[in-house]
C-alpha cells in the first residue's frame, strides 16, 4: 500500500510528535509498505493560525496515495478519502484551555469568531476520517466532549523498548526530558529541600528557553543543593541514556498537564524502574496505579520529597515497584504490531 | 546559523532534484556553525486550476526557528521568509514558453489568468529574494528571457569526485546515466551501424520504463551489433559507474534540450574523458567545446558515427582532448565547499 505520514513540524526542533512520524513510517516500511513521509511548517500564532490550516486543507496528496495518516495538527485536516488520524492534540489554547490562564488569545470577538472556526473545521476533519486513534484517554476524552468524536486510544510505544535494562537500584533519581517550564523539572529541584535521606537527583536534558534553565541554576544555588542535584544539561544520546536508566534509583516526570504518557515513564519500564508523578501530569496518570508501580503525588515539593526518600531508603520496594511497573505496561500491550493493526485496518 | 532548503515534492517521486536538495543539506551540515533541514512540499500541478492554489499555499505557510531559506523550484521558493536565497533548477516552463512546451494549461482566458499569475508571483518572489543562483547557463538565460532577472550560475557539484579518477583507455565510448527516448541513447546505437572503425559502446543505466530498455536490445540485434555495443541496463553503483567511466575511451552523453550540464558530462569530465554530444543537447553545449574538450555532432546517426570513429582513429588526440576537459573542469571551480560558500554568501 502506498501510504503518506503527514504531521506539522517546528525545524530544528524534535519533538515528541516528530519521533512518532519517524517510528511510525519506519514499521511501515519494514511491513513492506511504501511510506512518503511529509513534514509541513504550522507556527502557534493565532492570528495566522486559520489561514495556515487552510493551506493544510487544500493540499492534494489524494491522487498518489492509497492511504493517509495525518499525526500532528492541522494535518489531519488535509483530505483524503482513506484518511485515519493519530490525532495527537487540540490546539489547547481554543479548546480545554480556554478558560483557564493558559489560554494565550485575548478575550476579543474576532478570538470567539475564530474559536468557533476552528471547532467547526476540526469537526468536519474528525468525523471524515474513517479511523480516529488518539495518543492517550486524556485526549480521546476532549474529542469526546468537545467534538463529539469517538476514538481509539493507541498509545504510541517506545521506538527499541528491548535495548533498555537493569543493573541495578543507585542513589539517583533520574529525570531525562526536555527542560522546559511545563515539564516543571524545578518542582524536583524544590523537592530535594525537603529530602531526608542522602538520595541524588540528575536532570538531563535541553530546551528552548535559556530562562528556564537559569531558574533551574538559581534554585540550586540559592538552596545550596550542589552535590545532591545534578543540572546536565545537554541532549543525551539514546545509548547513554539507556545506562542511565539501567542504574537509576528510580525515574521521575512530573510535566503539568501533557496530552501523552511521556516517553521517560514509559522508558522506566523496560528498565524497570519505578515512576514518580503528580496527579496533575495528564495522561502520564494513565500508565500508574498508585503505590503500586510507582507514586503519584500532590505537585507539592514536600510531598514529591517524600516519595523520594521512601524509595531510597526501601530498595526493596523500589525494585518491586519497578517490577510491577514493567508488568503493568507489559499488559497493555503498547506495541508497534498493535499500532500497525490499528493504521491499517 | 539554520538553514532550511525548500523544495516540492510528489509523493513517490524520486530524482535529481531531489538527490541535489539532500546532498545540499548533508553538505550544509558538515559546514562549522551551520546546522540544516529540508523541507519537501507536496506540489500537484494538475489539473491546472491546482496551480493558483498551489501559489496560495505555498505564500500561506509560515516559518520559525529559521536564519536563511535555499529554495530551488516554484512553487517552494514562494514560501515567505525575509532571508531567501534562490537555487533555481528550473521556473514552472508552462507559463513562459508558451506554444513551444506541451502544457495543459489551456489557452483560453482562464489559462492566460494562471499563467500571468504564476509570472506575477515569481517575480514578486524574485525582487525580495537576497541573491539568486541557477543551476545552469540555459537557466540563467531562461530566467532573464522569462522575467528580466539575472541569476548567477552556480553548477551542482558532484557527490563523490574522487571516485572519477580517470585511467587507461579500453578503446570503448561510454554512456552512462538513466535510459529513455529523450537521453537519446537509441541514436548512439543507431550511429554503431555506420561507424568504419572498430570502436565499441557501452551503454549502462536504469531505463526509465521497460520499454525504454527493449528499444536498445531490439536496434542492438537489429542490426547485428552484439559484440560491438554492450547493454548494462540497470541501476549501476556507483563505483561500477566509475569504472566504465574510468576505463572508457570517451563518453557520449545527448539528451535532448536538456537544461543542466549533466552529471554524466561532469564525470566524464573529471575523468579526463572528452564528451561526445549533439547540437541540440542544451546544457551539455555549455561546457564541450567541440574538437577541444568533446565533439558536437548533428543529432543524426551519421554526424555521430564519424564522432565515434575521429574519437578511434586518433586515440592520441582524444587522450589530449580529455586532458583538456579536466583541465576546463577544474577551472570552473565545481564542489561542495566553494558552493555551500556562495549560497550563504
Amino acid at each position: 500500500m502506498k501510504i503518506v505520514v503527514a504531521s506539522s513540524f517546528v525545524p530544528f526542533v524534535d519533538g515528541g510528535g516528530r519521533f512518532i512520524v519517524e517510528w511510525l513510517t519506519e514499521r511501515l516500511r519494514a511491513e513492506g509498505h511504501a511510506v512518503e513521509r511529509i513534514y509541513l511548517p504550522f507556527i502557534d500564532v493565532p492570528t495566522t493560525m486559520l489561514e495556515q490550516t487552510l493551506a493544510y486543507r487544500l493540499i492534494d496528496v489524494a491522487q498518489s496515495a492509497d492511504r493517509l495518516i495525518a499525526i500532528r495538527p492541522p494535518a489531519h485536516v488535509i483530505p483524503h478519502p482513506n484518511k485515519v488520524l493519530w490525532f495527537i492534540h487540540h490546539f489547547r489554547a481554543f479548546y480545554d484551555l480556554w478558560d483557564s490562564n493558559y489560554r494565550s488569545v485575548p478575550d476579543r470577538p474576532e478570538s470567539h469568531a475564530m474559536r468557533r472556526r476552528l471547532w467547526h473545521m476540526d469537526g468536519i476533519a474528525l468525523r471524515e476520517a474513517r479511523r480516529v486513534l488518539t495518543i492517550s484517554k486524556v485526549v480521546a476524552s476532549r474529542l469526546r466532549d468537545f467534538n463529539g468524536v469517538p476514538s481509539e486510544v493507541v498509545y504510541p510505544p517506545l521506538h527499541r523498548p528491548e535495548q533498555f535494562r537493569c543493573d541495578g537500584y543507585g542513589d539517583e533519581i533520574l529525570c531525562i526530558s526536555r527542560v522546559e517550564y511545563h515539564k516543571r523539572q524545578d518542582l524536583l529541584i524544590e523537592a530535594m529541600r525537603f529530602v531526608r535521606s542522602p538520595v541524588k537527583l540528575r536532570l538531563c536534558g535541553i530546551g528552548l528557553s535559556p530562562d528556564y534553565r537559569r531558574a533551574l541554576i538559581g534554585i540550586v544555588e540559592r538552596h545550596g543543593l550542589h552535590g545532591r542535584v545534578t543540572l546536565d544539561y545537554r541532549w543525551v544520546g539514546e545509548d547513554e541514556k539507556i545506562d542511565l536508566f539501567a542504574n537509576a534509583l528510580a525515574i521521575a516526570y512530573v510535566p503539568f498537564d501533557e496530552d501523552g504518557v511521556g516517553y521517560p515513564a514509559l522508558e522506566a519500564a523496560p528498565a524497570r524502574k519505578a515512576v514518580v508523578t503528580t496527579t496533575d501530569s495528564g495522561a502520564v496518570v494513565e500508565l500508574m496505579r498508585d503505590g503500586i508501580n510507582g507514586e503519584v503525588l500532590p505537585p507539592d515539593p514536600a510531598a514529591i520529597a517524600g516519595a523520594f526518600d521512601r524509595l531510597y531508603l526501601d530498595r526493596a520496594r523500589a525494585r518491586r515497584m519497578g517490577e510491577a511497573h514493567a508488568a503493568h505496561v507489559a499488559g497493555m500491550n503498547i506495541t508497534w504490531d498493535r499500532v500497525l493493526e490499528r493504521m491499517l485496518a | 546559523m539554520k538553514v532550511l532548503v525548500v523544495n516540492n515534492m510528489a509523493p513517490f517521486v524520486w530524482g535529481g532534484a531531489e538527490e541535489l536538495a539532500e546532498n545540499l543539506v548533508r553538505r550544509l551540515n558538515v559546514t562549522p556553525g551551520v546546522q540544516s533541514e529540508l523541507l519537501r512540499l507536496p506540489f500537484q500541478w494538475e489539473p491546472a486550476e491546482r496551480l493558483p492554489l498551489e501559489i496560495y499555499i505555498h505564500r500561506t505557510y509560515r516559518l520559525q526557528n529559521i536564519d536563511r531559506v535555499i529554495a530551488l523550484k516554484f512553487p517552494a521558493y514562494l514560501v515567505p521568509h525575509e532571508r531567501k536565497t534562490l537555487w533555481l533548477l528550473h521556473q514552472f516552463r508552462q507559463a513562459y514558453d508558451h506554444g513551444r512546451e506541451e502544457t495543459h494549461i489551456p489557452d483560453t482566458e482562464r489559462g492566460r489568468d494562471i499563467r500571468r499569475l504564476i509570472r506575477e508571483s515569481d517575480a514578486a518572489c524574485f525582487s525580495a529574494c537576497a541573491k539568486i543562483f541557477v543551476n545552469s547557463e540555459i537557466t540563467r538565460r531562461r530566467l532573464g528571457a522569462n522575467s528580466g532577472v539575472t541569476g548567477e550560475v552556480l553548477l551542482p557539484p558532484m557527490n563523490d569526485p574522487e571516485l572519477f579518477a580517470g585511467g587507461e583507455s579500453g578503446g570503448y565510448v561510454f554512456a552512462g546515466g538513466r535510459i529513455n527516448r529523450a537521453k537519446r541513447q537509441h541514436l548512439l546505437v543507431e550511429a554503431m551501424r555506420h561507424v568504419e572503425s572498430g570502436v565499441r559502446l557501452v551503454v549502462a543505466g536504469p531505463p526509465d520504463a521497460p520499454e525504454d530498455g527493449e528499444r536498445l536490445r531490439r536496434l542492438v540485434g537489429e542490426y547485428g551489433l552484439d559484440g560491438r555495443v554492450a547493454l548494462d541496463l540497470r541501476l549501476l553503483p556507483r563505483g561500477e559507474i566509475a569504472r566504465y567511466v574510468n576505463g572508457a575511451l570517451a563518453c557520449a552523453y545527448l539528451p535532448f534540450e536538456e537544461d543542466s550540464v549533466g552529471y554524466v558530462t561532469m564525470e566524464a569530465f573529471t575523468a579526463a574523458k572528452p564528451v561526445l554530444t549533439a547540437s541540440d543537447s542544451g546544457g551539455v553545449l555549455t561546457i564541450v567545446a567541440d574538437g577541444r574538450t568533446g565533439w558536437v555532432a548533428a543529432p543524426d546517426p551519421r554526424a555521430l558515427a564519424a564522432a565515434l570513429d575521429a574519437a578511434t582513429t586518433r586515440p592520441g588526440r582524444t587522450a589530449q582532448m580529455g586532458a583538456e576537459a579536466r583541465a576546463a573542469w577544474q577551472k570552473l571551480d565545481v564542489n561542495w565547499p566553494s558552493t555551500v560558500e556562495r549560497l550563504l554568501s
